[in-house]
């Protein structure tokens, strides 16, 4: 169980120091990755990515659009039903794919050589930004079907257009960090968990036992249960012969009970046929006579307890203050006794009673 | 017992950490909610301050920029009236608390929402629709039925996060189709539609009509037609909400040597000033918020409306 769990960490461990590691080197200290300037041929008035082609959401996209001579440029990040809308029948260079960090594929499509009003105007735009000679937007993808246009403003076109692009995480350094260091742990406790360093459970009765003083002196006791589960205390020497004829089952007692543990360890004892000590087995009196081994000694019977005489009727105690005084009874008909002095004896028959001393 | 603390700590940093990275949506679907409920905000303030130009101008051209449709052919007949009666109209009358914002989702535009709200100086209650024909255009108020400010309405089913929306011609599970409840109650007002609860305001329109036929010497007609269609709600209880344009036009026809005329200061008066000595006709249009059952009669929530055009001699 221990075994799996710790090859589990270490797996576990080493996929998180390495996505972590990779995340650190790629985003850098600033959590963004930066590619280009790259230089988008066109003529047209609007460079847009076709919908679809944006899939990723949470992701920080930072884009700065540069054009020559200082025209102005427009960047804006929008629903693509605004966006289609929006350029619907003006020539433009459609993106329709694109895969990170810049790998496009185009196609310039529309006729309407410009814009059906200013970029500017619209209130529809998620993220936008507008500048001469270039512009920069930053936006976090959100969790809806956009487009990002990049638009000439005025009678201009996109002609010398460059474009670069940053893709970062928020906090993404930091969180890159924070697996790397989550799977050195899982690492390192995968590793305790394989060495059979059971981390806390298992050591806490053996850390007891070795931190316990009173166990310097160790007194050992030899003791002989017979089947009728009485101990009886023996010598190490008659425990030894017992052990060499292989007649006892050697328990150690520490002392202190064990802590409970969640799950049931495998006792080897309870693996074997169970026999009480002094009482021996059929089988293991057949298996002694195939060995030539002489057969086991076998406990003594006990005595049985002899009947105790019923108690009879007798007087009750005696006063303390004469117990040498002899007492006579007379005993009437029904069987009731009545006390007699000494001088009243001629009148009646003595019967001396001896069993009982009197 | 340490060590499976230790692993479910372990599992719980995991999932945390996981929570967190940035993941590839599974959902690629091209659609939007129309509006964010914060952003209704802004919309009204915009409203409100451009109808408050308009109002300090007596001239609905303004107007334009923030309605559309029926509304604004109402407010332009309403101006019209104010103008030719030399009355001012009072300002700042769009709502003051949005109580419920109910944007459907779209996959294109146009996009609409339907906005509550309540005006408690007025004590009335505005279920406005406002919508944006493109990406381009603001938005615009296209349906304002008012009703008491107090009126429950039903609640309206929610689907992918937005208000569920009721294809116009579609009947399933309900006494009837937005469209057709809107054709039944134009009916109604007609005197016929008998899938039509009777309201207070049929009983206005009927009487309004009963009077203008006993004029003598004038032979009246009266039409309702409805218009398309295009704003209906799915309610919780699977019946709609419908956003109903009736058209109503009045014709007279005076026999000759006869004028008939209205009261000084009503919109009638203001559009036929001389009044009408051989024909003439009134065209009027008017908002009406139907509620559609599953099974049973429809229902008039609220209504808006007015005099919008007028001619005659």
């Amino acid at each position: 169980m221990h075994t799996r769990l710790g090859w589990l960490a270490t797996v576990v461990g080493a996929v998180l120091v390495l996505g972590g590691v990779a995340v650190m080197v790629v985003l850098g200290p600033d959590s963004r990755f930066t590619t280009g300037p790259h230089e988008v041929d066109t003529d047209t008035s609007a460079v847009v990515t076709a919908p679809r082609v944006i899939t990723w959401r949470g992701v920080r996209v930072d884009v700065l659009a540069e054009v020559p001579v200082g025209k102005p440029v427009f960047v804006g990040l929008g629903n693509s039903v605004d966006v289609e809308d929006y350029v619907r029948g003006v020539r433009r260079l459609e993106v329709t794919r694109f895969r990170t960090p810049w790998k496009a594929t185009t196609r310039e499509v529309g006729e309407r050589p410009v814009l059906p009003g200013a970029p500017t105007a619209l209130d529809w735009w998620i993220a936008d930004s507008a500048g001469l000679g270039g512009a920069r937007m930053s936006a976090t993808l959100p969790d809806e079907t956009v487009s990002l246009a990049i638009l000439s403003v005025g009678a201009t076109n996109l002609s010398g257009l460059k474009v670069t692009m940053a893709y970062g995480v928020e906090g993404g350094f930091a969180r890159g960090l924070a697996a790397t260091l989550v799977g050195l742990a899982a690492l390192w406790g995968g590793r305790e968990l394989r060495l059979g360093r059971h981390l806390v459970v298992d050591h806490y009765l053996d850390d007891d036992l070795v931190d316990d003083p009173s166990l310097d002196d160790v007194e050992y006791l030899y003791v002989y249960v017979d089947e009728h589960g009485v101990e009886h205390e023996i010598t190490a020497e008659e425990a030894e012969r017992l052990e060499r004829e292989g007649e006892v089952d050697t328990v150690v007692e520490h002392g202190p009970a064990e802590p409970p543990t969640d799950e049931p360890t495998p006792d080897e004892a309870t693996e074997e046929p169970t026999a009480l000590p002094g009482v021996v087995t059929a089988g293991e009196i057949v298996a002694r006579e195939d060995a030539g081994l002489p057969p086991p000694p076998v406990a003594e019977p006990q005595p049985e307890p002899e009947p105790q005489p019923e108690p009879g009727p007798g007087p009750g105690p005696e006063p303390a203050e004469n117990p040498g005084r002899v007492v006579y009874v007379f005993v009437d008909e029904d069987g009731v006794e009545h006390e007699v002095t000494e001088d009243e004896l001629d009148q009646y028959e003595v019967v001396d009673d001896e069993e009982d001393g009197r | 017992m340490r060590t499976r603390a230790l692993l479910v700590a372990t599992v719980m940093v995991l999932a945390a950490a996981c929570g967190t990275v940035p993941r590839e949506r599974s959902d690629l679907v091209t659609t939007k909610i129309a509006v964010r409920s914060d952003d209704v905000g802004a919309i009204f303030e915009r409203y409100r301050s451009v109808r408050n130009t308009a109002v300090g101008l007596l001239d609905a051209k303004p107007l334009s920029v923030v309605e559309s449709g029926p509304v604004l052919a109402i407010d332009t007949g309403a101006f019209e009236v104010a103008s030719r009666l030399d009355r001012a109209l009072p300002k700042d009358r769009s709502p003051s608390t949005v109580r419920d914002v109910l944007a459907p989702r779209f996959a294109k535009y146009p996009l609409w929402f339907v906005a509550v709200s309540s005006d408690e100086a007025d004590r009335v209650g505005r279920v406005q629709v406002y919508q944006r024909e493109s990406a381009v255009d603001p938005w615009l108020l296209v349906a304002s039925p008012e009703t008491v400010s107090d009126i429950a309405l039903p609640g309206i089913r929610l689907r992918h996060g937005g208000a569920a929306r009721v294809a116009t011609g579609n009947d399933v599970g309900m006494a009837e189709s937005p469209q057709g409840a809107a054709d039944e109650y134009a009916e109604a007002l007609g005197d016929g539609g008998d899938g039509v609860q009777i309201d207070s305001f049929l009983r206005q329109m009927r009487r309004t009509a009963a009077d203008n036929a006993e004029l003598r010497d004038v032979t009246f007609s009266q039409t309702w037609k409805a218009e398309k269609v295009e704003h209906a709600l799915r309610t919780d209880d699977g019946g709609a909400l419908v956003f109903a344009t009736l058209e109503r036009t009045d014709t007279f026809k005076v026999r000759s040597g006869r004028t008939i005329t209205w009261p000084a200061g009503s919109p009638q008066r203001a559009f036929l000033q001389q009044g009408i000595s051989t024909s003439g006709t009134l065209r009027y249009v008017h908002q009406v918020l139907l509620q559609v059952p599953p099974k049973g009669r429809i229902r008039a929530l609220g209504q808006f409306g007015g005099v919008v055009a007028g001619d005659g001699f």
